[in-house]
């Protein structure tokens, strides 16, 4: 491990995180809302601290080449201190009274979960709730994926980077080289976010608001700037743009791309993004039923409450237009279950990945193929792909880890006080990378009343969710320090 | 530039390896998928898995977009309908394969624009023998490189233990013996690389890169040391395709040549195609043998099997046994540091030479030729200045070049210069260029960038 070359990365990726907050400096500044000393505390912190760090372990080679190993640390460093630095802004303000808080807020906003401890948002200043939903625009595509197409200094160990942070069970570069797949994924984003901002201008947002909503929209994140999120407006025209957008976020980027370079035919004919979208529409019409039967509410109502909530929860947003902790049962289990299940893999989403379902589901068929034909060589397969029989391997395991860690976690949340209830859709909405949750933790409340060490374990399953497990946890076996 | 690399062995990966590193977009198709895992680790390359003379295959690659198509697989018929697809299906700029068939060549009609089109031809065997014959030609050396259709050479060996050279400085060197035109241009130490100046001093064990003109590397050679005689009688071992085509040429000069086979049938063949050469059926690694045949008074022993390990083996066993010299095939870049010092004299690599006569066609253009040196880390390059590049018309000492580069000789029509700091380059010249790989893009960038300007 060269710890030289990985302080140094990580101290220009401080400097360039705290380059990042010039952006609401700068309305900070024109709009005047006392946050200005604040955000340029937090500015000149982070990028002096980036700046020394850097200085401090100067880089061996001239165009650092990483190992694996080295990856995987830097990724889940610089997270962890995208976090911490990240927080400055809220705990200098003072709206976060402790660092735990800032440090979860922050957290939620990088990892695009959207679970707030801040109430009273739409009293706060301009400069802080900018951050605040920029954090879920640079979290979104990845913020480390983003330091790849614009550091050059990277170069190829950018590849080692780019692994652990979009760890994705099948490859989908979509250019030979990182930085060109980094410069694409990110220019689909950019186009993708101006197109809502405008069409959401157009349904007669301010442009403030325009920009924060579509940060929050693009990287599937769900901080709003009014404490009633997207009920604020009452507007059915941006629930349905909203509505598009979302789903379009939980989409593969990779296929973005594709489609627009033209190749419709692969967009279209992608078994993940079908099954995406077949689990959107018959979780939408259970809901919508169940809504109808047992909530009395209206079809029209009943249909864009459902399809407002199950997107923005598959693809783990967490917007909300209606609190889903009051709905029957069978809509609420269906949500949590959609909780788990997540956006399609090389989206912005977060959870489990409707891709590794799929194809858990497909293999859990051919077992069954197999008792009858036993002498049956069988395989999964993906359209015409053939999934290895390793990737398989890692995808249960992915699977197993997920479900482990969140039973654990509602296991510690549990100890301290939380009901059942509560404890496990907080940890679901926090691992799956969502926001909202139920009972303590339901869309019109939030998670500050949760207690400082349940903040603690909240802000890890965030960072589990978004750096999909292995990433993280494998810095706590002892093998990886070894030299 | 997008590139498609067919073949994901060594002369494909270490091309994969310099494209990628200089900011090339490379995809490598292979049917071996373990090895392409191995390489989406190590390299920034895409992978993708199939047969390279499947046109589904290549489009998943990105023919449609591709500048250029290297197939470099074992097997000649892949590599030529590879480049075949690339011409038909597609409208790919440069197509380069690798042809092992002695019986053609770059000049074949096959190859024309009619026909398969492809733009080069390389043959790892064939190099292999060049390199050969450049070391039999001059024994001292361990490497020899031809720049400018061989009038200038570039040379590594290793500075002789009783070498009149050592403990001086190079400025000295240039005094006592004014009318040899060398120039030091890197030296090996301990493994590292050192970039010398008038006031570096040799030592023994030193690995030096020198430039020197043709006819003068004889004089340069004995000055450090290493005997210049040519060699008489030479022992081959192994009657492949590298084996014969060696000892076809070495015929030719009218050199004593003896080769060893093990197969039989092979050996039949080899007597057939043969004239004057003696053809001994055995093991080259087979004592008994070696010294039936003379071994102690043989000039060089010569072991090109397919076996790199075996040759290692038959030329310290022929060395030990009295061979004046020996040389051994060697592919892996590994054993390169290990060979001089287990005492093998020389080293040829068709791997090396293919991978440097692809990077030198890739180059082409302003730059004439490239040549990856000693463990890849340093590269020559022959580079025709253009008047609007940065290096011409001002002393060398005002160029601002990159770190760790050498200008190592200056040829201005027929006149061949060894440049000191007072040198100046003029358009048109060739030079020869010495730089670390890691300096090549800023470097290239130099000799280049005000071009666009007037494009």
């Amino acid at each position: 491990m060269n710890f030289n070359n990985v302080l140094h990365i990580l101290g220009l990726f401080l400097f360039f995180l705290g380059l990042a907050m010039i952006p609401a400096l700068v309305i900070s500044f024109y709009s005047q809302g006392g946050d200005l000393k604040a955000l340029a505390g937090a500015f000149f912190a982070t990028s002096g601290a980036g700046f020394i760090l850097a200085i401090l372990f100067e880089k061996t080679e001239e165009k650092i080449s990483l190992t694996r190993r080295e990856g995987f640390l830097i990724v889940t460093l610089a997270w962890v201190a995208a976090a911490a630095f990240g927080g400055l802004p809220f705990l200098i303000y003072g709206v976060t009274p402790t660092f735990a808080d800032s440090f979860f807020e922050t957290m939620s906003g990088f990892t695009t979960t959207g679970a707030s401890v801040i109430s009273g948002l739409d009293h706060l200043p301009r400069g802080i709730l900018f951050w605040r939903a920029f954090t879920h625009w640079l979290g979104g595509m990845g913020i480390i994926v983003l330091a790849i197409a614009v550091l050059p200094v990277l170069g190829v160990g950018g590849m080692q980077l780019y692994k652990a942070e979009l760890p994705s069970p099948v490859k989908d570069k979509i250019s030979p080289r990182v930085v060109d797949t980094a410069k694409l994924l990110w220019g689909v984003y950019v186009l993708i976010s101006l197109a809502q901002f405008f069409l959401l201008m157009l349904g007669g947002m301010n442009a403030f608001d325009a920009a924060c909503h579509t940060f929050a929209t693009m990287g599937t994140g769900g901080f709003s700037n009014y404490d009633a999120s997207i009920g604020h407006f009452q507007s059915l025209y941006i629930e349905g743009v909203i509505i598009f957008f979302m789903a379009v976020a939980g989409m593969n980027f990779a296929l973005h791309y594709r489609l627009f370079t033209g190749d419709f035919k692969s967009f279209f004919s992608d078994g993940e993004l079908r099954f995406y979208l077949l689990i959107i529409l018959v979780a939408t019409a259970v809901v919508t039923i169940d809504l109808h039967l047992n909530l009395f509410y209206e079809m029209g109502k009943a249909l864009r409450s459902s399809l407002f909530t199950v997107v923005s929860i598959i693809t783990t947003t967490g917007f909300v237009t209606d609190n889903f902790d009051q709905w029957p049962l069978p809509s609420r289990i269906i949500i949590l279950l959609l909780m788990f299940i997540g956006g399609c893999a090389g989206s912005t989403g977060g959870a489990i990945k409707c891709l590794r379902i799929l194809l858990i589901i497909k293999h859990s068929y051919l077992e069954f193929y197999r008792l009858i034909h036993p002498h049956a060589v069988v395989v999964v397969k993906l359209g015409k792909q053939t999934v290895p029989a390793d990737i398989m391997a890692s995808i249960r395991s992915f699977f197993f880890l997920y479900i482990s860690t969140a039973i654990a976690a509602t296991l510690c949340m549990a100890f301290l006080g939380l009901d059942l209830i509560s404890a496990f859709s907080a940890v679901a909405t926090t691992l799956g990378n969502v926001g909202p949750g139920f009972g303590l933790v339901n869309p019109l409340s939030n998670f500050f009343e949760i207690p400082q060490a349940g903040k603690w374990i909240l802000s890890f399953c965030m960072l589990l969710g978004r750096l999909e497990i292995f990433t993280v946890l494998v810095l706590f076996i002892p093998d990886f320090w070894k030299k | 530039m997008k590139v498609i690399i067919v073949g994901a062995g060594e002369v494909g990966y270490n091309i994969a390896d310099v494209l990628s590193r200089e900011g090339h977009g490379v995809t490598m198709i292979d049917q071996d998928e373990l090895k392409l895992q191995e390489i989406a680790e190590k390299l920034d390359v895409l992978t993708v898995h199939g047969s390279g003379s499947s046109p589904q295959v290549l489009r998943k690659a990105g023919l449609d977009g591709a500048d250029m198509i290297i197939a470099v697989t074992n097997s000649d018929d892949t590599n030529m309908v590879a480049c075949l697809l690339a011409s038909s299906q597609s409208n790919v700029g440069y197509k380069v394969a690798r042809i092992r068939n002695a019986e053609l060549n770059g000049t074949s009609v096959i190859f024309d624009k009619n026909h398969l089109n492809i733009d080069l031809c390389i043959n790892p065997e064939r190099e292999a023998v060049k390199n050969a014959l450049n070391l039999i030609e001059f024994p001292g050396a361990t490497e020899i490189i031809d720049f400018v259709d061989g009038r200038i050479k570039l040379i590594g060996f290793s500075v002789g233990p009783d070498s009149q050279v050592i403990g001086k400085t190079l400025r000295e060197l240039r005094l006592l013996y004014p009318r040899t035109k060398v120039l030091v241009t890197s030296i090996i130490r301990k493994e590292k690389i050192l970039a010398p100046t008038g006031d570096t001093s040799m030592q023994g064990g030193d690995y030096v890169f020198a430039v020197s003109a043709s006819d003068e590397l004889r004089e340069m050679l004995r000055i450090y040391g290493k005997s210049g005689e040519a060699l008489k009688k030479v022992l081959i071992m192994g009657g492949g395709n590298t084996g014969f085509m060696l000892a076809e040429a070495l015929e030719a000069r009218g050199l004593s040549t003896k080769i060893i086979e093990k197969r039989s049938g092979r050996c039949e063949d080899l007597a057939a195609m043969l004239e004057k050469v003696t053809v001994l059926h055995g093991d080259g690694t087979n004592q008994e043998l070696l010294q039936e045949e003379n071994i102690q008074n043989t000039d060089c022993f010569i072991a090109v099997t397919d076996d790199e390990e075996a040759n290692i083996l038959g030329a310290l066993l022929a060395k030990r046994l009295g061979a004046k010299k020996s040389i051994a095939l060697i592919n892996r870049v590994e054993y390169m540091p290990l060979v001089s010092t287990v005492g093998i004299d020389g080293v040829i690599n068709p791997r090396h030479a293919a991978v440097s006569k692809i990077l030198n066609y890739i180059r082409k253009g302003k730059i004439v030729s490239a040549t990856p040196l000693h463990d890849e880390r340093v590269e020559a390059y022959e580079v025709v200045a253009l008047e609007t590049a940065d290096i011409t018309d001002r002393p060398i000492k005002d160029v601002k070049f990159p770190p760790g580069t050498i200008v190592g000789a200056i040829i201005r029509r027929e006149e061949i210069m060894i440049p000191d700091g007072d040198s100046v380059i003029r358009p048109e010249d060739h030079v020869i260029i010495f730089t670390l790989r890691s300096t090549i893009p800023k470097l290239e960038k130099m000799l280049t960038v005000k071009l666009d300007y007037f494009e």
